[in-house]
């Protein structure tokens, strides 16, 4: 049986130690969104709202949209999916996020793109890892804000975790 | 092809037909109102697989078994978006099936880690309800809203506030 590395499978550009308060980033990668990603994972997680998966209902309902929207909970984990090899590959746990707000609706066909900013760094419970706490932006192809949050990670630090 | 005289079966069971309501309007919700929401959903490898990499969430925890087991966990661990994700999913009949879209989510923990084969619940408590002369024909409710594994622990916990559609709009 070979020895797994784990060092050797995730990037070493993203340990707790580089990232420094105040550091603004933007993700190399966009997402343009699809009915595969809103409706399948709508569905995945049975969110029943109709307004995520039913086009004719939206259409005729007259409501506040005229098509399916995308769920909140889609556009979340979408944009920070995208912040998420720089910010979480090297995660050793997702502590939680806070101030979530959602500031545009996301239709499919539209495109996500990701920034984030480290506000803090401090120490975790465990010697071998520290907590980042990022202020993420979701934007639209527009370059909306159709998303914005804070999230804390707990990250390995390299002196712990480098040579693993 | 309706014969002569038979009712045209589409119009007969369309006009018979009553709607079997879903969803809850504002003037449901009273501040302290506790729901134990529907279903409960065991979290399987293909959910997991497939949520993360839709998602491009590129942390090998949540793919890589050999990586997460490295990590002193008992396998893959669930991708904590879709734990999330799915403890709102089972929410929103209850909450916000009748309304618009959701507006905030705030003081969002994930206690403990989900591991593939586990189940998830949940419970939501209304704390707030007001109406807002922005949204007519919508009040904005927030409940707290808790996940629970199959062994009665809290693994995330949140508030959310959502427009919900009042009666007579």
């Amino acid at each position: 049986m070979t020895t797994l590395r784990t060092s050797e499978l995730t990037g070493n550009d993203n340990y707790f130690e580089d990232f420094r308060p105040g550091a603004v980033f933007r993700h190399a990668r966009g997402k343009t969104v699809e009915a595969i990603d809103n409706v399948q994972i709508t569905n995945l997680v049975m969110n029943t709202a109709e307004g995520h998966f039913n086009e004719d209902a939206m259409r005729k309902q007259g409501g506040i949209f005229d098509r399916r929207v995308c769920f909140g909970g889609v556009s979340i984990a979408l944009v920070v999916g995208l912040a998420a090899q720089d910010t979480a590959e090297n995660a050793l746990a997702e502590l939680g996020m806070d101030k979530i707000r959602l500031k545009e609706p996301v239709f499919h066909g539209d495109t996500l793109y990701a920034c984030s900013q480290v506000l803090a760094v401090e120490d975790g419970e465990r010697e071998d890892a520290g907590v980042v706490t990022f202020h993420h932006w979701g934007l639209n192809q527009d370059d909306k804000v159709v998303f914005e949050g804070e999230r804390r990670v707990l990250i390995k630090r390299r002196s712990h975790w480098a040579d693993n | 092809m309706a014969e002569k005289g038979k009712l045209e079966p589409v119009a007969d069971f369309r006009e018979q037909a009553i709607l079997w309501p879903k969803g809850h309007t504002y003037e449901d919700f009273e501040v302290g109102m506790v729901f134990r929401h529907h279903w409960g959903r065991t979290l399987n490898e293909g959910d997991n697989s497939l949520f993360t990499t839709l998602t491009l969430h590129f942390n090998p925890l949540y793919f890589n078994e050999p990586y997460a087991k490295a990590h002193g966990h008992p396998g893959v661990v669930v991708n904590p978006l879709l734990v999330f994700n799915t403890v709102f999913g089972m929410t929103v009949e209850d909450l916000s099936e009748g309304g618009g879209p959701f507006l905030g989510v705030d003081a969002m923990t994930y206690h403990r880690p989900v591991h593939v084969g586990d189940t998830v619940y949940a419970h939501s408590e209304v704390v707030g309800k007001r109406t807002s002369a922005r949204f007519p024909g919508f009040g904005i409710v927030t409940w707290h809203t808790k996940g629970l594994n199959q062994d009665g622990e809290m693994v995330i916990d949140y508030r959310r506030a959502n427009l919900v559609r009042t009666r007579d709009e």
